[in-house]
């Protein structure tokens, strides 16, 4: 907790230029970001922007993302809306329960659990 | 462009439908829901802090920012791969009752809820089970059993939460991963019942 010291937090809106929430449509937790584009020499992107990147070169939900970083989850989300204006990443938003969980699934994810 | 050194996402079109799927371990403090992750995990549990901001402040207005009182949620999470292209989340959900509207986004699209009880504080898992039976999410309570504490009977449990039949209750050690991948299952089974 920091709240006796509002500095780490000064910080870290920095890195998102004192903005606190992300540009365009909210995403979920487990949304999934993935590269699609390599950012031209000219963008302004601090290095947080550029290990997104590197990272989502694999589909990576925006959980692992954020503790990859260490970065909280708003920052995150905020530097991936960037990302996202610029068209380098896209963000597919998870389905409703009822429409990505069929039959199968249930039974891939209890063979999964089982397996461990 | 093209990227070197690493595998090109695939282009649009292809069949790539990576899927994360949710489940959430709720409770009251110090129930056990971070171990009970960090037990089944594959992973070390990633530990992520929420920040909270009463109120965004506009692109130029720093004039706000020293007033700002700097909170973080703490918020753990395990993973479990499934398949190449399924993942299995568990996110223990922060305990404090002011984080409600994390657990909104938490819940959305979740395939379910394990409700962690301890019978010597029961009443710190009403708010969990009011949350998910109002949610209508799918959800078993696991009473975990700590050292020294009596074992349970779970239609007692049953009786004193108020649970209706369908719901399980079931005895489980938050510390052993048999024991946590039982409760997994049983609440998957319960999921697919109840669909």
């Amino acid at each position: 907790m920091t709240e006796d010291d509002p500095g780490p937090l000064i910080r870290l809106y920095g890195l998102t230029g004192g903005r606190t929430r992300p540009q365009g449509e909210a995403f979920d937790l487990v949304a999934i970001v993935a590269t699609v584009r390599l950012p031209q020499e000219t963008a302004v992107l601090n290095p947080e922007h550029h290990t997104i990147l590197h990272v989502c070169r694999k589909p990576t939900p925006v959980a692992d993302v954020a503790a990859g970083l260490g970065l909280p989850l708003n920052i995150i989300r905020i530097l991936i809306g960037d990302l996202r204006r610029e068209g380098l990443v896209s963000i597919t938003p998870p389905k409703p329960a009822n429409q990505s969980i069929d039959e199968r699934t249930y039974r891939d994810v209890l063979h999964g659990i089982r397996r461990l | 462009m093209e990227f070197a050194g690493f595998d090109r996402p695939r282009p649009s079109g292809g069949t790539l439908t990576a899927t994360a799927l949710k489940i959430l371990v709720a409770g009251g403090f110090g129930v056990g829901k971070t171990t009970m992750v960090g037990t089944i995990s594959e992973i070390r549990p990633l530990h992520t802090e929420e920040l909270l901001s009463d109120r965004g402040v506009g692109v130029d207005d720093v004039s706000g920012v020293e007033r700002k009182v700097a909170t973080t949620v703490a918020l753990d999470f395990g993973r479990i791969t499934i398949r190449q292209d399924l993942w299995l989340y568990l996110f223990g959900t922060p305990g404090q009752d002011r984080f409600w509207f994390m657990w909104d986004e938490l819940a959305l699209g979740a395939l379910g809820a394990v409700v962690l009880a301890d019978t010597r504080r029961l009443a710190d898992c009403f708010p969990a089970v009011d949350y998910f039976e109002q949610l209508k999410l799918p959800f078993v309570v696991a009473v975990n059993c700590f050292d020294g504490a009596r074992r349970h009977d779970p239609g007692k449990v049953r009786r004193a939460v108020g649970l209706d039949e369908k719901t399980p209750v079931i005895m489980c050690d938050a510390r052993n991963r048999s024991s946590v991948k039982e409760v997994l299952t049983t609440l998957v089974t319960h999921a697919m019942e109840v669909r």
